[in-house]
């Protein structure tokens, strides 16, 4: 786990609707932790 | 009146898609549980299911070294930068009451923790267990990829240690693991934690406990505007 900042992929369709929050709010992919960009 | 006065229905489902080795996933978990708790009397009443996502697949059962040792040597990247990375979770996670030891955490792959998972689910102790996996792997350096350690915390919470066994070596929850992980690629889910709240609300990342306020406030509000 490490972090950065990168961009994530594009979401595919849900049946939710995303709760913008903290945009700062940290989550764990791979074995990297990071604030993923808003979009 | 508060939505939560008068409104009695089922429990306010919340889907989270976890790894024991994510530790924005027991942060998250705290989060959520202060979320909850800031709304006292009027808290609803909620149904939690975990749901596997396992971040690192390719992560040997057995890695010889610590969490820097795996970060730096076995996936490259810098040291600094990974001690820093821990160093600033270890604070956060203070902060949230939680004491992470990433000096003794041995780093492992975790399907059989989330095939357990599935298990204690069916026992109606998936919650129990699943907080009892995250302390041993983040605060108590507890070897959570061996069958012998994960039958021992899961009788710790109740599980029949010859029926886990039997779940375990005999591997009959791997679809499920993956089934909870495929249904996170329909969704669009890439990272963890990831929470969903009645299926209708989706939450990214360790957000804080006045996030999780808002949003079982809002589905509380709904539920009481559609029972008018």
């Amino acid at each position: 786990m490490s972090a950065e900042t990168r961009t994530t992929d594009a979401a595919a369709p849900a049946p939710f609707t995303m709760v913008a929050g903290d945009p700062a709010a940290m989550v764990c992919e791979d074995d990297v932790c990071y604030i993923p960009d808003p979009r | 009146m508060h939505p939560f006065a008068y409104v009695v229905t089922s429990p306010i489902k919340i889907d989270i898609w976890s790894d024991i080795a994510c530790p924005w996933c027991y942060i998250g978990k705290r989060h959520l549980e202060a979320g909850l708790a800031a709304l006292g009397d009027d808290a609803p009443d909620v149904e939690i299911e975990y749901h596997s996502f396992e971040l690192a697949p390719d992560t040997p059962v057995d890695f010889e070294g610590s969490e820097i040792d795996f970060l730096a040597k076995h996936k490259g990247l810098p040291a600094e930068r990974v001690q820093q990375m821990l160093q600033h979770v270890t604070g956060v996670a203070a902060n949230a009451g939680l004491d992470y030891d990433f000096d003794a955490l041995k780093h492992t792959k975790t399907l059989k923790a989330h095939e357990l998972l599935h298990f204690a689910k069916e026992q109606g102790l998936q919650l129990e267990l699943s907080e009892r996996l995250f302390r041993a792997y983040f605060t108590e350096g507890r070897h959570v990829g061996r069958i012998d350690e994960l039958l021992e915390l899961g009788a710790e919470v109740g599980l029949d240690a010859d029926a886990a066994r039997d779940a375990l070596e005999s591997g009959r929850y791997a679809a499920d693991v993956q089934a909870d992980i495929t249904q996170a690629g329909a969704y669009g889910i890439n990272g963890v934690p990831f929470f969903v709240f009645e299926g209708k609300y989706g939450v990214s990342g360790a957000q804080p406990a006045e996030v999780f306020t808002q949003v079982l406030t809002q589905v509380a509000e709904e539920r009481e505007g559609a029972a008018a």
